[in-house]
């Protein structure tokens, strides 16, 4: 059994394959178990030395190269990946980049709308009916596809953007004061008829009134022939 | 009178002889170097495999695979250190497979494979010493046990299995010794028990 204090230092010299120096030869000079443990060592470290060039040196045998160019007469030659597909590489770099040119053209148009288009996206604050074009009857603000009156102009929107003011306001309808009284007056009574119909699941029996609409009460125009001294 | 007419060869079967000519100059290219670094492909599958007919298997693929492969390989004065960890990576590979492993071991056990024992040091690397030797070389990291390999083979400085493995020479070193004393480490009371009979 070698010295405990000088065994790792024996097997670090085996290993490096030196000669030991300094205070390890004084010692090895000495100690004959040190000694006989170091001649071990240097063995031991020769005989793997010995079985790992045995094992890394054998003797190819001479089939092998034959062989190899036979099997590389049958397999294809190297492709030439790069120059062989350079078509097809450029017609897929083309079509990429023109991809990407339209879906920055897209993104840029609605992302970032100008103050133009902002206006055409927001409704009017009132819609003035006209005898040719008769207001839209209560367009769902939600459905904001083109619509076929041309009074309105309503462009699609991303989702992301704050819906216009239409979609949480009721939208407001100018009419003659007179058109607006009948009005009111029909909707009161739709809104009686309607509670009078609930009752009347209740008790079948119950006569209503039938509803009178009232005719448009329109006041003559009063036409008068202009001076002939005042005409133009 | 006789006419002679001039044919142009077109586009296409201009291309067609450039090819060729192109494949024509890597196959020789290639086999320019098949004749030096196949034995080190064959070399370190046998060192891994420990089996000739598995290392002559493995260093075809190798090879093969390196010359389909070789048009992608732009410094060409790599071939050795890549063909040698493409053999190296393969030859792993069948190392893992049962199969092989027991067709391995059936054979590494013939006598035959080894050469008959003739000094005293030579009495020490017998077939018992020599098999655990090769399994503890298989314990060993891959790291490890490709340095300790390409060192042991004849004419490779550490310099040319650094330039090999893509490492700087003080890691070569420093992975030899640390595998050597792994090695011995392992092999100690097996050598002990050899010299003592």
């Amino acid at each position: 059994m070698p010295c405990k204090h000088y065994k790792d230092a024996l097997v670090e010299a085996a290993a490096t394959g030196a000669e030991p120096q300094g205070e390890l030869r004084a010692h090895l000079a000495g100690c004959d178990s040190c000694r006989s443990a170091f001649a071990e060592e240097k063995s031991l470290f020769a005989s793997i030395d010995a079985g790992l060039h045995a094992t890394s040196n054998a003797e190819v045998p001479p089939s092998l190269l034959p062989r190899v160019r036979a099997r590389l007469d049958e397999s294809p030659a190297p492709a030439r990946f790069w120059s062989a597909n350079w078509l097809v590489l450029a017609s897929a770099a083309v079509l990429l980049l023109a991809s990407f040119t339209a879906y920055s053209l897209w993104r840029t148009r609605f992302s970032n709308p100008s103050p133009s288009s902002a206006q055409t996206i927001s409704p009017p604050p009132s819609v003035t009916p006209s005898k040719d074009f008769p207001a839209p009857a209560l367009a769902s603000p939600d459905k904001q596809s083109l619509s076929s009156s041309p009074n309105t102009l309503v462009v699609r929107a991303p989702m992301r953007h704050p819906r216009p003011t239409l979609a949480t306001s009721t939208p407001e309808v100018i009419v003659p004061h007179d058109e607006e009284l009948l009005l009111t007056n029909y909707a009161q009574q739709w809104r009686q008829r309607k509670q009078l119909l609930l009752v009347a699941e209740a008790a079948t029996e119950t006569d209503f009134p039938l509803l009178q609409v009232l005719p448009i009460q329109i006041n003559e125009l009063d036409v008068k022939p202009l001076v002939e001294g005042k005409s133009q | 009178m006789q006419e002679l007419v001039l044919i142009q060869p077109g586009s296409a079967a201009r291309s067609e002889l450039v090819r060729e000519a192109a494949q024509a100059d890597a196959r020789r290219e290639f086999e320019e170097r098949l004749a030096e670094c196949g034995p080190l492909a064959y070399r370190v599958a046998r060192g891994v495999l420990r089996n000739t007919a598995d290392a002559e298997d493995v260093a075809q693929e190798a090879l093969l695979r390196a010359y389909r492969s070789f048009d992608r390989l732009r410094d060409r004065s790599r071939f050795r250190g890549w063909l040698v960890r493409i053999a190296f990576r393969i030859a792993l590979d069948r190392l893992r497979s049962a199969k092989r492993r027991e067709q391995r071991d059936t054979l590494w056990s013939q006598p035959a494979h080894l050469p008959p024992p003739t000094t005293t040091e030579d009495i020490a690397v017998s077939n018992q010493f020599q098999g655990h030797l090769e399994r503890a070389l298989e314990e060993l990291p891959e790291k490890l046990r490709l340095v300790l390999l390409l060192s042991a083979m004849d004419g490779y400085t550490i310099e040319e299995i650094a330039s090999l493995v893509a490492v700087p020479a003080g890691t070569v070193k420093s992975r030899i010794f640390l595998a050597r004393k792994k090695l011995a480490e392992k092999l100690r009371c097996h050598a002990n028990t050899i010299k003592t009979r």
